[in-house]
């Protein structure tokens, strides 16, 4: 998946595990731009009567670079508190939650947001209210009314901000990805071969938990600006990227003789997931390797180069599909086609009228180039698509990220960098779903406006 | 660690009053160590919140100390073994 359970350690902290990050200058609010950090990867919608919530031990982070060195320059951070509201019964809710203060919510949460420039730190907002999970039509009547009380603007004009459950917006079919690499309407050319068929949506009726932000350009911009010169404006591109933070030290139960069983938490925090491109760790970097590589910054990056240059999945594709790929199978020079993708943004001069790079520093973030208005009629397949709105300049919620970065990986967007290179005639085939030659309808749906992910499926409606 | 860093670094202010505090929640281990100068659960350890010691390997001295949001790290053998020493002991 994009970065779900992506890493042997995270996979067993889902309340810190980042799935997807989403940067775009906002269709309905070109003025902004929308980050989106998803945490809490496959949601159970009925998974009660404890629901899915945020960690309260856990600090969450969005971070900004505005300059290329692969350092924060504007960071955003979110702590989030819950409270129980009457701790005589087991219930989430006691009623019908009507409001997002209503007294028959039980465990609400709460948190604050901090945006940091320059080493000082500006509070943007505490207290601020996240709505309760989709439990079902008796518990949360009028779900997106009750959702939407959760947007709250930030305080100083600096935008509004969301965090909360939502649907999950990423597609893809699990289920036959990870079964050695197959693509089920392809899977008659696997090694291992079956009859062909329609791909499965392995996170439908899954949920997931979001902190959202939709804030001026001109927060972003190196000097302040939110008067761009153009696409080639050094000011325009942003490298965006999420981490998660635990305390370093934990001692269970540490009070319990007293009859409290909270546990003590204390030391620095210290980073346990990361995320800026799509599927970056889960499918680039190695298994040994993940958990590092959760642990560092994007300017540590350059130690993870190689596994760019020479991915492995390049490596399985002309394995697993004999006689598919022959010309994927042959390159052995850098693919500095994903490097420029993944890790620095892809210079001027490469794709007519775009570019997005950040600098020669290579880091896993994913670049937005603030200048590209919003696509009138965005294709799924962003940029590999001609729509340059679109992945990999930043990621929009719709964006079809497996298939584009499939298509990078077996080649499609070598000749790039090699206009000697002939990509194989599957590289712009394969799809995992739908194929997004034939249909550009996404199949999820998705808000026209903040927090553009779609409401949470309903516990009541939607059994796991 | 000198015997009088390590006096100062134990009876160095609120830190010092927060060891002796989580020290001594450790059945026996109060007056095993014998802190010289610390008053348990004094002033200092409330306003300085828990505070976690790990010694990882007591044959280095290393004694890591965790409070807030701050990691200090120590070289002290002679505590470090009366640490272990004290864990010994039973409760």
């Amino acid at each position: 998946m994009s970065s779900h359970r992506e890493a042997p350690a995270i996979a067993k902290d889902p309340v810190a595990d980042s799935t997807d990050l989403y940067a775009f200058v906002s269709p309905d609010a070109p003025g902004t731009v929308t980050l989106i950090a998803n945490y809490i990867p496959l949601e159970g919608p009925d998974g009660g009567p404890n629901f899915f919530e945020f960690g309260d031990d856990v600090l969450y982070a969005i971070y900004v670079d505005n300059n290329g060195d692969a350092q924060p320059d504007v960071t955003y951070r979110f702590r989030f508190t819950t409270q129980v509201k009457n701790p005589n019964t087991f219930l989430y809710n006691t009623g019908p939650i009507s409001s997002i203060d209503s007294p028959t919510w039980n465990r609400p949460q709460f948190y604050s947001v901090t945006r940091s420039v320059g080493g000082s730190d500006s509070t943007l907002g505490t207290g601020l209210a996240c709505p309760p999970c989709n439990v079902g039509p008796r518990s949360t009547p009028s779900y997106p009314d009750l959702a939407n009380m959760g947007i709250h603007d930030l305080a100083g004009g600096h935008g509004k901000v969301f965090a909360g459950q939502r649907q999950e917006g990423f597609y893809v079919d699990l289920g036959s990805i990870f079964d050695l690499g197959a693509l089920r309407p392809f899977q008659d050319l696997h090694l291992i071969g079956m009859p062909k068929a329609l791909g499965v949506n392995g996170t439908k009726h899954l949920n997931v938990h979001t902190i959202a932000l939709q804030v001026p350009i001109s927060d972003l911009t190196p000097d302040g600006t939110s008067t761009l010169t153009g696409v080639g404006d050094p000011r325009a591109t942003v490298g965006v990227w999420t981490a998660a933070y635990r305390r370093k030290a934990r001692i269970l139960n540490s009070a319990v003789s007293d009859g409290n069983a909270d546990d003590v938490e204390t030391g620095p925090w210290v980073q346990v997931s990361r995320l800026g491109n799509p599927l970056f760790n889960e499918v680039v970097v190695p298994m040994s390797k993940k958990d590092l590589w959760n642990g560092l910054p994007p300017s540590a990056d350059a130690q993870f180069i190689d596994f760019v240059r020479h991915p492995e999945l390049a490596r399985l594709l002309p394995v697993l599909y004999p006689g598919t790929f022959p010309n994927l199978a042959a390159v052995t020079a850098n693919r500095d086609d994903l490097v420029a993708i993944l890790m620095t943004g892809i210079p001027s001069g490469i794709i007519n009228g775009f570019q997005n790079f950040t600098g020669t520093t290579p880091a896993d973030m994913l670049r937005l180039n603030m200048a590209i208005p919003p696509a009138s009629s965005p294709k799924l397949l962003g940029l590999v698509g001609g729509d340059a709105a679109g992945y990999p300049n930043g990621r929009r919620v719709a964006d079809d990220v497996v298939t584009i970065e499939l298509r990078a990986i077996a080649g499609a967007t070598y000749p790039l960098v090699n206009h000697a290179f002939t990509p194989d005639g599957a590289a712009s085939l394969i799809y995992d779903l739908e194929n997004p030659n034939n249909t550009n309808t996404p199949p999820l749906s998705y808000l026209p406006s903040f927090p553009y992910l779609n409401h949470p499926e309903s516990g009541f409606d939607v059994p796991s | 660690m000198t015997q009088v860093s390590r006096r100062r670094f134990l009876v160095r202010g609120s830190m010092g009053a927060a060891l002796a505090g989580a020290l001594a929640a450790l059945p026996g281990l109060g007056t095993a160590l014998k802190l010289p100068g610390v008053a348990r659960g004094g002033a200092g350890a409330s306003k300085a919140g828990p505070l976690i010691a790990h010694v990882r390997d007591v044959s280095t001295g290393e004694i890591s100390l965790m409070v807030g949001e701050r990691h200090v790290v120590q070289r002290d053998a002679e505590l470090a073994a009366r640490l272990y020493d004290a864990a010994q002991q039973e409760s």
